[in-house]
């Protein structure tokens, strides 16, 4: 369209506007007799205008909390906003150059309402000078608390990588991957509790895992905050709805000391493990405290401070001992998936039920050699049993292949019908054997048999693949 | 004295609009929004009191207010966006995938409250002022500053009623280019 096609348009719509209702169409037609795309242009317009309705009647609205964002570029004191990188409860972070020194830098506006409050204000000034003391290689430091005008801001060194979250919720770890990144949290909690800082707000969105692997924990005593004021103040952001973290004496508000920290990360510890938080439904709320690791945690997660490890440096040399034998080698495996131990068992579950399956086939003959209602009874419990046998064990197999953060709880959930199947199906098999009225018949050979092989599985080879596999993965049943 | 240029008075008018919604923050009454409208007048009123030699007027104040606010909902309304594609899934509710006025038009998960797509609509913006500045400006006043029609007149220094036909013109426009379901070959698409 040209700018003097839009002219006319423009003139044509705005005319049509002047007329009445009625006459608009036959007026636009008059109009633009010489023209038909105008005409046609023009209609629809005037036809939209009709139906528009509300459409941008009211002015744009926007939710308060779209201002605590920063445009890439602003300048905050020495710092220039590049970009934001995150977003929650407790503000926004944004990666920013300090300009003064060439650095980059992760930038964490805190919430207006935490800002301008006085005293959350006056005890966060006096957490970050201490927060600024620690200095360990699994700690991101801090570097300044900026105040400017109405608003609050935390420089610290900016770390490139991944959350535990997100880690975690791609599944279950690998047992020795996980005791190292406990162990490298303990660690940077111990330098931070000797430094006088508790970090009150440890969670796998706080200990971010860097592209080589290493660990960092972020946002030391930023939850210093604390209080019903302060509950009040930062319930709003992203914490909702999520799993808590807190000790039972710091949700209860007492004053916390560093064993708060330990609590937290038993849980972490435990959500690593299982790739669930432990605390979270009852179904395996004691998933993790059946592990080679279950003491350890345990004793993180004891209600009574007293009762835990009584510092960040003893749960650390608990950890580095590594009760589950599989070496200390700080180098975290990046490998996950299946155990080549688990293959074996899964092996085992998939050709039973495949082998439950195909004994039907002799069975249903032997039926034909047994009289009357006996027959029929004997192929209808021995049926019963096998699909209660080799659906579970298709369902365990199933799990180990696709779901394997919840295999211990199917395991432990079916492997006591699996059991009474396995009896009921080599009960029956033998009993249809007496049954049979030919003594010289072959099945009086081929069922025995059968009732003994699955006798045989069941009791020797089972239980050992079955311990290889959940032993390895700290699952152990 | 000659107005400084915008982009140097952004930041103030952008730093006044940050600071009066920190309050309302403070205030926490969650889901609770502003509308450009209060918001804008706020600002001027405690802008006006410190740095008034700053601004050529109000009028000047407004055009930049406006210009403020469209970019702080499309700045926000893009780091949503983002987030949803590449952060953790979200389920789109269904009042994200409601049905607009006009027509059926599956909405992006980021629209804003009153189910305007502000990326969409600013896009839109950005086509209308390639073929006519002047309508555009009405739309980014009047809408993303919430002035009135006076108010717009006064900045853009038209008549009342110049402001009233532009502003239904506009609205057509946007409407039509913003309907899924309207012909592609609507008024002023690729000229």
């Amino acid at each position: 369209m040209t700018p003097a096609q839009w002219n006319r348009l423009k003139d044509v719509f705005q005319g049509a506007l002047e007329q009445p209702l009625q006459a608009r169409h036959a007026w636009l037609v008059e109009q633009c007799s010489d023209d038909a795309m105008i005409l046609r242009e023009a209609e629809a317009l005037l036809q939209t205008h009709e139906t528009a309705g509300t459409f941008l009647a009211e002015p744009a609205r926007l939710d308060p909390t779209d201002l605590e964002t920063l445009l890439p570029g602003t300048r905050i004191g020495s710092y220039r906003v590049l970009e934001e990188i995150g977003r929650g409860g407790m503000g926004v972070v944004y990666l920013a150059e300090d300009v003064r020194l060439g650095r980059r830098v992760a930038l964490k506006s805190l919430p207006a309402a935490v800002a301008m409050h006085p005293e959350l204000r006056e005890r966060l000034r006096r957490e970050a000078r201490a927060a600024a003391t620690i200095s360990h290689p699994f700690v991101a430091v801090v570097y300044a608390l900026e105040e400017m005008d109405d608003h609050l801001y935390i420089a610290s060194e900016f770390v490139k990588g991944d959350t535990l979250r997100s880690e975690i919720a791609r599944g279950p770890m690998l047992p020795e991957r996980a005791r190292a990144i406990a162990a490298a949290i303990a660690s940077a909690l111990g330098a931070a509790h000797e430094a006088g800082v508790i970090h009150r707000d440890l969670k796998p969105e706080n200990v971010l895992i860097k592209p080589d692997g290493g660990v960092k924990v972020v946002d030391f005593g930023i939850a210093q905050i604390e209080g019903p004021e302060a509950t009040r103040l930062t319930r709003a952001g992203a914490m909702l709805g999520t799993p808590a973290y807190m000790a039972p004496e710091q949700l209860l508000g007492a004053s916390v000391d560093g064993r708060a920290d330990i609590y937290a990360l038993g849980i972490v510890f435990s959500e690593m493990l299982t790739g669930r938080h432990p605390l979270q439904g009852h179904r395996d709320a004691h998933l993790a405290l059946t592990g080679p690791y279950a003491p350890i945690i345990g004793r993180c997660l004891q209600p009574d401070p007293a009762a835990r490890f009584t510092s960040a440096r003893e749960l650390m040399e608990a950890l580095a001992s590594d009760p589950s034998g599989t070496g200390t080698h700080p180098e975290f495996q990046q490998q996950r998936g299946p155990t080549p131990t688990r293959f074996w068992w899964e092996f085992h579950q998939g050709t039973t039920a495949v082998a439950y399956v195909l004994l039907m086939i002799p069975a249903w003959y032997a039926r034909g050699h047994i009289s009357g209602w006996q027959g029929r009874a004997f192929f209808i419990v021995l049926a019963a049993s096998v699909v209660v046998a080799a659906i579970s064990r298709l369902h365990l197999w199933f799990t180990s292949r696709f779901y394997p953060a919840e295999l211990s709880w199917v395991h432990r959930r079916s492997s006591r019908w699996i059991r009474i199947a396995d009896w009921v199906f080599v009960g029956t098999l033998a009993g249809g054997a007496a049954l049979i009225g030919d003594e010289r018949s072959v099945w009086t050979i081929v069922l025995p048999s059968a009732a003994v092989g699955v006798l045989v599985t069941s009791l020797l080879v089972e239980p050992v693949t079955t311990r290889d596999a959940f032993k390895r993965s700290g699952l152990e049943n | 004295m000659t107005p400084d240029p915008i982009s140097e008075l952004m930041p103030l008018v952008y730093e006044e609009l940050r600071r009066i919604a920190a309050h309302y923050v403070r205030g926490e009454r969650p889901g609770q929004t502003l509308q450009a409208t209060a918001l804008v007048n706020e600002a001027f009123v405690r802008l006006a009191a410190e740095r008034a030699r700053h601004f050529n007027g109000r009028t000047h104040f407004l055009a930049i207010a406006a210009l403020s606010m469209r970019q702080i909902l499309v700045q926000r309304a893009r780091a949503r966006h983002a987030a949803k594609r590449g952060g953790a899934p979200q389920r789109v509710t269904l009042d994200d995938a409601n049905v607009a006025d006009g027509g059926a038009a599956f909405r992006r998960p980021d629209a804003a409250p009153d189910d305007i797509d502000v990326l969409a609509l600013d896009e839109a913006l950005s086509r209308l002022a390639a073929l006519d500045a002047d309508l555009a400006k009405v739309v980014e006043l009047r809408y993303f500053g919430g002035l009135t029609v006076e108010e717009t007149a006064e900045v853009v220094g038209v008549s009342p009623a110049t402001v009233k036909r532009q502003w239904a013109m506009a609205r057509a426009w946007l409407k039509r280019a913003l309907d899924p379901d309207a012909t592609r070959a609507s008024s002023g698409e690729a000229p």
